[in-house]
């Protein structure tokens, strides 16, 4: 499109030096080139750039590079995988239906409150792996330490540190922990403890290969905690900052024994399927319907809100 | 004061280091509004109304043309302002339902909106987006520069009902000015 308009313009530019000429500008006798027609003229029109580049030139980079003599190193298309922490908890433990529901009074609360580790052969098993390649390892200054863990892990997400939070917790559960929490405000506070942590459970699996053992250790806490979370625009979503709550929880702690270096972090929670369900937030949400064919009407009355069976699931 | 010397010295301005990494015609500060996180409130504070921002970028319409339907929505419910682009017959009432829809569902999503009517239009904008440049011909050899027009449409959703304008008819106005004129008293008089 350029060459016709280049033509007509200089057809143009002839004529009109030519009408200058003569007074009565004959457009349709072609006259011969004028002497002192300017050979460099001035470009009076102006084509944007995207117009001439009507087929783009495929550019093959990598013919390029190999010509120029730069050698690009071959790429792995790899996935990282996490070696630090495990996937889940294996085996995990089954809380007994009504923990800490019967108050020490009677003879099976007090039965209750003074088990001992329960001897099964499983945990005791793993005990004696971990103390094996960690000498300093006790139950009962271990769930101390645990609920110590705990409660660091705790004030650090309320605060959010990130990397003191990445150091008490494993890879693992921090995404469970943190999903959400992005631009909303958590205000966590410790009151106390009920009664004593202890542990209940203890498991040692191995990943991929023998020898490589992690060590997962099911610790009991049963304390008072204050929980109040904020969303975006500091209004209370959930909680409350004064009334604390008796909370009843099963942590997992895990550690790669096998390294030196390794530390018992929190690995997740374990919810028993009798637990109570929890509090509603504050604000009200909108449940779906069922599907209605063309002419059905909606039966408000009847209509039964569909309840998830209670099942105990890890978190 | 420094710059001057700089380039008294000879040295070319951008060969200095440039505070601006990015030209003011690819940001998305609108965007950026939706992640400010305010301090919790106290208890008896009055509650904060939630506030979502929502855009869209390089609508294929012109931004003289949005203006009107932009004009239009600003101060109405959300529910009325859906209703109003869904019976206009323009082209960007179309994308504007739309935007105006996905603000809606982001705010019950993600910003803890409760009642997805209770939300109003505070703000409603549009702007010019990138344009390409073409010729378009004329007549006589002649051209000019066609522009290809894009534009940005933005809205600024809030939880709440929405405000009540009064409005003041000029009878109103005159009588005001009246009764301010009527008010004047001279002081240190006899």
């Amino acid at each position: 499109m350029a060459m016709p308009m280049r033509r007509v313009l200089v057809a143009l530019h002839r004529t009109t030096l030519s009408s200058l000429k003569n007074a009565e500008g004959s457009l349709d006798v072609w006259h011969p080139a004028p002497l002192y027609l300017p050979v460099r003229t001035k470009k009076r029109f102006f084509i944007p750039p995207a117009v001439k580049t009507r087929e783009k030139k495929v550019i093959d980079v990598e013919k390029k590079a190999r010509k120029a003599g730069i050698v690009l190193r071959q790429q792995y298309l790899e996935r990282p995988i996490n070696i630090a922490c495990t996937a889940g908890i294996f085996d995990p433990y089954i809380p007994p239906e009504g923990d800490a529901r019967l108050s020490t009074l009677t003879k099976e609360g007090l039965k209750q409150r003074t088990e001992q580790l329960r001897q099964s052969a499983g945990s005791q098993l793993a005990i004696r792996k971990i103390k094996e390649h960690d000498t300093q390892f006790k139950t009962k200054s271990f769930a101390e330490q645990a609920q110590e863990i705990f409660i660091e892990a705790h004030n650090h997400l309320a605060q959010f540190n990130r990397e003191k939070l990445h150091s008490l917790v494993t890879e693992r559960c921090y995404p469970e922990m943190t999903r959400g929490n992005r631009y909303k405000t958590i205000s966590w506070r410790f009151v106390e403890s009920l009664e004593p942590p202890k542990v209940v459970h203890a498991r040692c699996p191995e990943m991929v290969s023998k020898g490589n053992l992690y060590g997962q250790v099911t610790v009991r806490m049963h304390t008072k905690q204050t929980l109040a979370i904020y969303d975006r625009f500091g209004r209370l979503m959930l909680g409350t900052e004064e009334q604390p709550k008796d909370v009843l929880e099963y942590l997992v702690l895990e550690r790669h024994v096998v390294n030196p270096y390794g530390r018992w972090r929190l690995h997740g929670k374990i919810v028993p399927s009798w637990a109570p369900a929890k509090d509603p937030i504050i604000k009200t949400v909108l449940i779906p319907g069922p599907d209605l064919k063309p002419g059905e009407e909606f039966d408000a009355i009847n209509y039964q809100v569909p309840k998830s069976e209670a099942v105990q699931w890890n978190k | 004061m420094l710059q001057s010397r700089l380039q008294v010295l000879g040295v070319a301005p951008q060969q200095l280091s440039c505070l601006h990494t990015s030209t003011s015609l690819e940001t998305k500060k609108w965007e950026r509004q939706n992640l400010k996180v305010y301090p919790p409130q106290q208890p008896d504070d009055l509650r904060r109304p939630a506030e979502i921002y929502h855009s869209r970028r390089q609508i294929k319409y012109s931004k003289d043309k949005m203006w009107y339907l932009a004009k239009l929505i600003r101060g109405m419910s959300i529910d009325q302002a859906i209703a109003q682009l869904e019976f206009n017959d323009k082209k960007g009432a179309k994308i504007m339902k739309e935007v105006l829809e996905e603000a809606q569902d982001m705010a019950v999503k993600n910003h803890n909106v409760e009642y997805k009517s209770n939300l109003y239009i505070a703000e409603s904008n549009s702007s010019k987006g990138k344009y390409l440049k073409r010729i378009r011909f004329h007549g006589r050899g002649r051209f000019g520069v066609m522009d290809i027009v894009n534009c940005h449409y933005f809205v600024k959703l809030v939880e709440g009902p929405p405000p009540i304008i009064e409005e003041k008819t000029g009878f109103d106005q005159a009588k005001e000015y009246v009764q301010n004129l009527k008010n004047r008293t001279i002081i240190h008089s006899l």
